[in-house]
Parts: C-alpha cells; sequence; structure tokens
C-alpha cells in the first residue's frame, strides 16, 4: 500500500511527442497531476486536448516510435517510465487497468467474453481455468451481468452496449487494480445506461478502494462522478480544483466557456469561438489566447503562464491571475456559469486574495 | 480410457489453445506430437533402410510403397483433423453457427458434399482399389448406359447388338487406349489432387502467415525488405523455373508442388501482412497489451485468430489454381507421365477424341467440378467465418 503522503499515481513534467512527416506534433506538453487512492480525478477538455495521450502514456502504451515520452510517472514511488517493457507489462492489467470509450470494438469478437475477462488474469497469475473462471463470474455479477454463469461462454455480439461496457469493466477489475483509468467509459453509450455505468464505477471504486483517473469531454459526467478536476487545452493544464470549487468558481476563461455550453448548469449552451491550435506549432503564451476574448499582449508571448493558486486547492494557469494580472478583468464581467441560472447558486467574485 | 478422453476433448476449446501465455500443451498439439513421431519413424525407416524399390509396409507383408509426397500428404491429413476438425468438434456451440450459417449456400453445401467424395475417394480408393492395370485386349470399352462402333474396341466386354458395343458396370466408365478402367484412374486421380490440395495449402499458408504477420509486426526496413522480397516472389516467372528443374531434376509430383507453393505464397503473405496492420489498429489489441500481453501473445492470441477466417476462405481460393496448373502442364505433356493425374488422363485421352471422348470428358468433367466445388465453397466460407462481411452486404 502506498503510504499516507505518497500519491497513488504521481505525474509530473509529462510531454508526449509524435514524429510526423510535417514535423513534431507535440500531444501533451509538461503536464502534472496526481492521484490518490480512493479519489476520482477528471481530466477534462475538448477532443483533441491530448486527454486520452495523456493517459495512455502513463503505461507507455503509446506506440514508440513515432511517439516519445518524457517526464516522470511514478507510480507508488517507482518510475513507471524507466521501467522496461517487461516489468510494465507486469503492472499493466494487473496493477494499472483500462477501460476504454468504445466497447464494441476493445473486444475481440473471436472470444467469448469469459475468455476475455479472464485473459488479464491468466497473463498475470498462475491460476486454473477453474479459479478463473469462478473470479470472472463473480465479476459479471457484480458489474450487474445477469445469469453470469451462463453468460460466461457467450459472445461480445450477443452482448448490449451496456453490458459490453459492464463487461469491460470487469475485465478491467480482474486483476483487482489500485488505479482505474476510464477513458471516455461512457460516450458511447446512451444517458440512462451512462447513469448506471457512472453508478457502478462509483460503487466499484468504493469497495476496490482504487484511484480513479476518468478522462472526458462531457462536464455532465465530471460533476457525477469527479472528486478533483483537471482542465486540458492543447496539450496543457489550464485549471485543476476541487470539482465543487470549479464549478462554482471557475477561474480559467477556458473553464468558464466550457461550463457555459452546458445547459445544465445554467450555460447558453452555446460553442468556443475557434479552434484547438496547431499541435505542431502551438501559440506563444496561453495556448488558449487566440479563442480567449480577455486575451491581452501579455498572454500572447513567452510560455503558458505558471499556476497561481486562487484558492485552496485551486490553481489556474492564466495570466489575470499571476503578478501584475487583473482577476476582476476575467471574473466581473458577467461570464461565470451561475449568471443565466436562476437559483445564482455560483457566486462569480474576485480572487480571494 | 476412452470415455474418459471424451470428457477432456468437451473441456478443451479453441479459447484455451489459443491461450500462449502459459506453456501446457493442448490436447490438440499432444496429439499431434503423438500421431507425427510415428510417421516421421517410419518415413525415417524407410528412407535409410529400405531399398528405393522396397515397399515401406514389406515387413508386414502389403506391398505398397509410400513416397515422400505420401508422408507429407499424410502429415497434413494429421494437422487437418488436429488443428481442424477437432477443434470443430470441441466448440459444438460455434460449429453448428457456422454450419447455420454456411448451409444457406445451396451450391455450398452440394459443393462439400462433393469434395467429401473427392476426398474419401482419394483417401480410400487407392487402399480397397487394386492399381488399373493395362489390359490391351479390352482397350477403348464404352461407359455404361453407351455404345460405340464395336470396330472400336479390340474386345467388347459387354453385349454386342446391331455392330454396336455396349458399356459394362464392369467398366462404368469405359477403358483408356491402354485398357485400363478409366473410373479407377479417376479414382487414383482424387488421391493426387488432394495430395496436392492439401500439401499446397499446408505450405502456403505456413509461410504465408508467418512471413506477413512478421512483416508487419516487425515494421520499419524490415517489414519494407520483407515485403520487396515478396515483390520478388510474386513476379518470379515460377513456370520457366519449373521447366529449369524439371530438366536438370526430372519433375515429379513432390516437386510440382514444393515449386509451386514455394513461390506461391507471396500474395498470401501480403494479404496478411495488411489484414495484420488493420486488425493491430483495432481497440481490442490495444486493450490486451493494456491488460499487459506480450507482444507474442497479441499476435497468437488476436491477430492470427482474426486474420484466419480471411485466410480460410483465401486459401481455398488458392487450390484449384495449382489443380488447373497441375492438369495443364499433364496434359502439355510437361511431369511425370506416371503420375495418374486427371490431367494425365486427358492428356493420354487426347489423340482419341473424335472416337472415345469418354476418356478425356470424364476426368475432364470431374476436374471441372472439383474447382467450381472449390471456388463455391471458399466463397460460402467467406459468408459464414466473417459475419462483418455479410453484413456489409444487407
Amino acid at each position: 500500500m502506498t503510504s499516507d503522503d505518497q500519491p497513488l499515481l504521481e505525474v509530473e513534467d509529462l510531454t508526449t511527442t509524435f514524429s510526423t512527416d510535417d514535423g513534431t506534433l507535440t500531444a501533451v506538453d509538461g503536464i502534472d497531476f496526481d492521484v490518490e487512492t480512493g479519489e476520482t480525478v477528471c481530466i477534462v477538455g475538448e477532443s483533441g486536448s491530448g486527454k486520452t495521450v495523456a493517459t495512455e502514456s502513463i503505461t507507455k502504451i503509446i506506440k514508440t516510435p513515432p511517439g516519445h515520452i518524457e517526464g516522470t510517472v511514478r507510480y507508488k514511488g517507482r518510475d513507471l517510465l524507466s521501467l522496461p517493457e517487461s516489468e510494465l507489462r507486469q503492472i499493466r492489467g494487473n496493477e494499472i487497468a483500462h477501460i476504454f470509450q468504445n466497447p464494441q470494438e476493445a473486444m475481440n469478437h473471436c472470444y467469448t467474453v469469459g475468455w476475455q475477462i479472464t485473459e488479464a488474469l491468466q497473463i498475470h497469475r498462475d491460476v486454473s481455468d477453474e479459479e478463473a473462471r469462478a473470479k470472472a463470474v463473480d465479476l459479471m455479477d457484480r458489474v450487474g451481468i445477469a445469469n453470469a454463469s451462463s453468460r460466461f461462454d457467450d459472445y461480445p455480439h450477443e452482448f448490449s452496449g451496456g453490458q459490453k461496457q459492464r463487461v469491460m469493466i470487469a475485465m478491467a477489475l480482474v486483476g483487482d487494480p489500485d488505479l482505474l483509468i476510464a477513458d471516455e467509459p461512457t460516450t458511447a453509450l446512451d444517458v440512462t445506461v451512462q447513469a448506471q455505468i457512472l453508478r457502478l464505477l462509483d460503487d466499484l471504486q468504493d469497495e476496490f478502494d482504487m484511484g480513479v483517473l476518468f478522462v472526458t469531454h462531457d462536464l455532465g459526467v465530471v460533476a457525477e462522478i469527479a472528486d478533483r478536476i483537471v482542465v486540458m487545452y492543447a496539450g496543457k493544464v489550464m485549471e485543476r480544483g476541487d470539482v465543487l470549487d470549479i464549478f462554482d468558481r471557475p477561474a480559467h476563461p477556458y473553464t468558464q466557456q466550457l461550463l457555459e455550453c452546458l445547459p445544465e448548469f445554467g450555460g447558453t449552451g452555446g460553442g468556443i469561438p475557434g479552434t484547438l491550435p496547431d499541435p505542431h506549432d502551438p501559440p506563444d503564451g496561453c495556448r488558449f489566447a487566440p479563442r480567449c476574448e480577455y486575451a491581452e499582449e501579455a498572454c500572447r508571448t513567452g510560455e503558458q503562464p505558471e499556476e497561481v493558486e486562487v484558492a485552496p486547492d485551486q490553481q489556474v494557469s492564466c495570466v489575470h491571475y499571476g503578478p501584475g494580472g487583473n482577476p476582476s478583468i476575467v471574473r466581473s464581467e458577467g461570464h461565470g456559469p451561475g449568471d443565466g441560472a436562476t437559483g445564482g447558486d455560483s457566486e462569480v467574485g474576485p480572487a480571494d486574495d | 480410457m476412452a470415455t474418459k478422453k471424451s470428457e477432456e476433448f468437451d473441456q478443451v476449446d479453441w479459447n484455451e489453445i489459443s491461450r500462449s501465455g502459459r506453456f501446457d500443451l493442448s490436447i490438440n498439439s499432444i496429439g499431434m506430437l503423438v500421431t507425427t513421431l510415428p510417421l516421421v519413424l517410419l518415413a525415417v525407416y524407410d528412407w535409410q533402410f529400405l531399398g528405393e524399390r522396397t515397399p515401406t509396409f514389406q515387413f508386414v507383408g502389403v506391398d505398397r510403397g509410400l513416397e515422400s509426397v505420401d508422408f507429407f500428404f499424410i502429415f497434413t491429413l494429421l494437422l487437418a483433423f488436429w488443428f481442424l476438425v477437432l477443434p470443430l468438434y470441441q466448440n459444438p456451440r460455434m460449429t453448428r453457427y457456422y454450419w447455420k450459417e454456411f448451409k444457406q449456400n445451396r451450391p455450398a453445401v452440394v459443393s462439400l458434399v462433393w469434395l467429401g467424395v473427392v476426398f474419401v475417394g482419394g483417401i480410400v480408393g487407392p487402399i480397397v482399389m487394386d492399381p488399373p492395370q493395362q489390359e490391351l485386349l479390352i482397350a477403348y470399352q464404352p461407359p455404361v448406359f453407351t455404345s460405340v462402333v464395336d470396330t472400336t474396341p479390340a474386345t467388347c466386354v459387354g453385349e454386342v447388338m446391331n455392330g454396336r458395343c455396349y458399356g459394362t458396370w464392369e467398366h462404368p466408365l469405359g477403358t483408356t487406349n491402354a485398357g485400363k478402367d478409366v473410373f479407377t484412374m479417376i479414382v487414383y486421380g482424387m488421391t493426387i489432387s488432394m495430395q496436392i490440395a492439401f500439401i499446397t495449402t499446408t505450405i502456403v499458408a505456413t509461410i504465408g502467415i508467418s512471413f506477413g504477420t512478421l512483416s508487419a509486426y516487425a515494421g520499419g526496413w524490415v517489414d519494407e525488405i520483407m515485403m520487396r522480397f515478396v515483390d520478388i516472389i510474386l513476379s518470379f516467372p515460377t513456370f520457366l523455373m519449373f521447366l529449369l528443374i524439371l530438366y536438370i531434376y526430372g519433375g515429379g509430383l513432390g516437386m510440382f508442388i514444393v515449386v509451386f507453393s514455394l513461390f506461391a505464397w507471396g500474395g498470401t503473405a501480403r494479404y496478411v501482412r495488411s489484414k495484420s496492420l488493420s486488425i493491430s489498429e483495432e481497440e481490442f489489441i490495444k486493450s490486451s497489451r493494456i491488460s499487459g500481453a506480450s507482444t507474442y501473445h497479441v499476435i497468437r492470441g488476436h491477430v492470427v485468430p482474426n486474420v484466419a477466417s480471411s485466410i480460410i476462405t483465401q486459401l481455398t481460393l488458392l487450390i484449384p489454381g495449382f489443380l488447373l496448373f497441375e492438369a495443364q502442364l499433364a496434359f502439355l505433356g510437361i511431369g511425370d507421365s506416371t503420375v495418374p493425374s486427371w490431367g494425365q488422363l486427358i492428356s493420354a485421352g487426347r489423340s482419341d477424341l473424335s472416337f472415345a471422348p469418354w476418356i478425356v470428358l470424364a476426368p475432364g468433367i470431374v476436374l471441372f467440378l472439383t474447382i467450381l466445388a472449390f471456388n463455391f465453397l471458399g466463397d460460402a466460407l467467406l459468408d459464414a467465418l466473417n459475419p462483418e462481411a455479410e453484413a456489409e452486404n444487407t
């Protein structure tokens, strides 16, 4: 087990680049975050902001080359990026498990789901077929598949989308992982099933005492499941903090605009004008500056601004909160998500400092 | 013992066979090893201790020899039994499913029956039937239910009425210019056809699949070199090569099979490579890697089984080419005229076509039907084994 002062997963300055014909593409550009046992950290951001690449860099399943991963990923104190492939294989599936976005494609149609659930178990441990089967049936039962023992020998096409995602979860949990990386696990599912799966993940997290790293672009899902949020944009972290703090007092203009896209949180439901910057040639200064309505000259020069603590445990990477900046530019103009809502549960005000 | 064994058979299924993380042998591999061992011993015995002309089974008093082609043929039959037929039995659910899909295609079912007849005839025929004997006296007997002018055969075996000689059941498909029974020769030809089909398929599949997956997974310059080698194989003038070998070493059936299959796997390898590449992009490959599977496990357990369904189809469609080519070579008089293949029979009868057409027609029709059957079969297998291809059409 991890000691109390050491996070389960600690990512520092993680940079993932790909060499392409058009030059080097930087998908993830020096991000940090950590995940504690028992908590759920959500990486949020629009498509193409490098969320998936970041999670796949953790266990190095990015193909290298063309990929290239730098930085440190410490899992229970071990630096994963410097481990040889054979030791990484011992960690994958066994200690760090993944769930994918699309359960239809993440299963091999040649094999029964039972085979696929026990696959990870039998790779890592020398268990007999009977033990593996018993464990898989038990897991299928726990993830909510009726008649688990008879469905063990069914093929993936005989399951519905939601059931397949449940099977995927069972596949991930079979090795008793301490960290579960869920990459948009509910995106391919309809809303009712989505809610069931989220609840299931929540229950299982308590039961298995796992850290969960949850990747999504859906803030509605975030509100339901997250303890902490890391907002990513174009390979950089824009803002991070407790889920309630960020939903109530989003500091970064990008976070504010993301929340504004959600009608259910009082936003207008409009989009964010503009598109993601070219990852081959990211803009100077803040990555979001070209699309930011508060951008000033200072935003367009130098590097991505240092993260500034705007509230306890809430950090934001924005010039306006930094030294010499004026947070009220961003916060006072009435672009907080609470404004349009009738309840007005979010109080948007100047920064605490 | 027998009951215990069948129980074990039930418990083993494809899932387990493909599980390569652990090194316990499946019942199929054990069976294969156990049955191959005596075959190898027999081959070594035949090769080392018996003279060229001594029949293999002289020690038990059977006057029949086995040649190297026969040994290979038996080996491929064993392979097919342990790794094709037995798995189907072990996984009755999938077998039923395949059969359900397969039988929707009527021509394919008929084809399968026909190929079954050819297969069984080819295996059992030469064992139960004596080889065709030369009997000049009864040359040119017509097939049963037909008649020829009685001057054509030297002596008519059947009835002679109104100056016509009628065919008899003794020679249901007539006899050749040397008085050999055409039906017997066709049955012996079945063996040759099945030998060509099985051995070439095994060689092409082995080289093609390993070369293709290796190339796909090695990537980079290894892939580049391997694929350029495939280009060379594909553009190689195999026919000229065969002629050359024929003039230097003489061209038996074994030589034909080896030369042509050694230059025929290029297409398969290329196909397997492209298929492997597309499959390795699939999410379940990532999912397997993420569960900690090794590259070998991913290839054996996930890539090859997914490639297999398309490969089986492709190989089935490759067989007719070999059969036709053998027949063409035989017809042109290139090749070993002692091999009792259908092509040789057709070739032998071509000068008598005007008055004894059955010598050419009977084996010709059998050859035609067999090739047609393989084509139908390949088509149906594609639908049955690869439901996605079918789903795309509907």
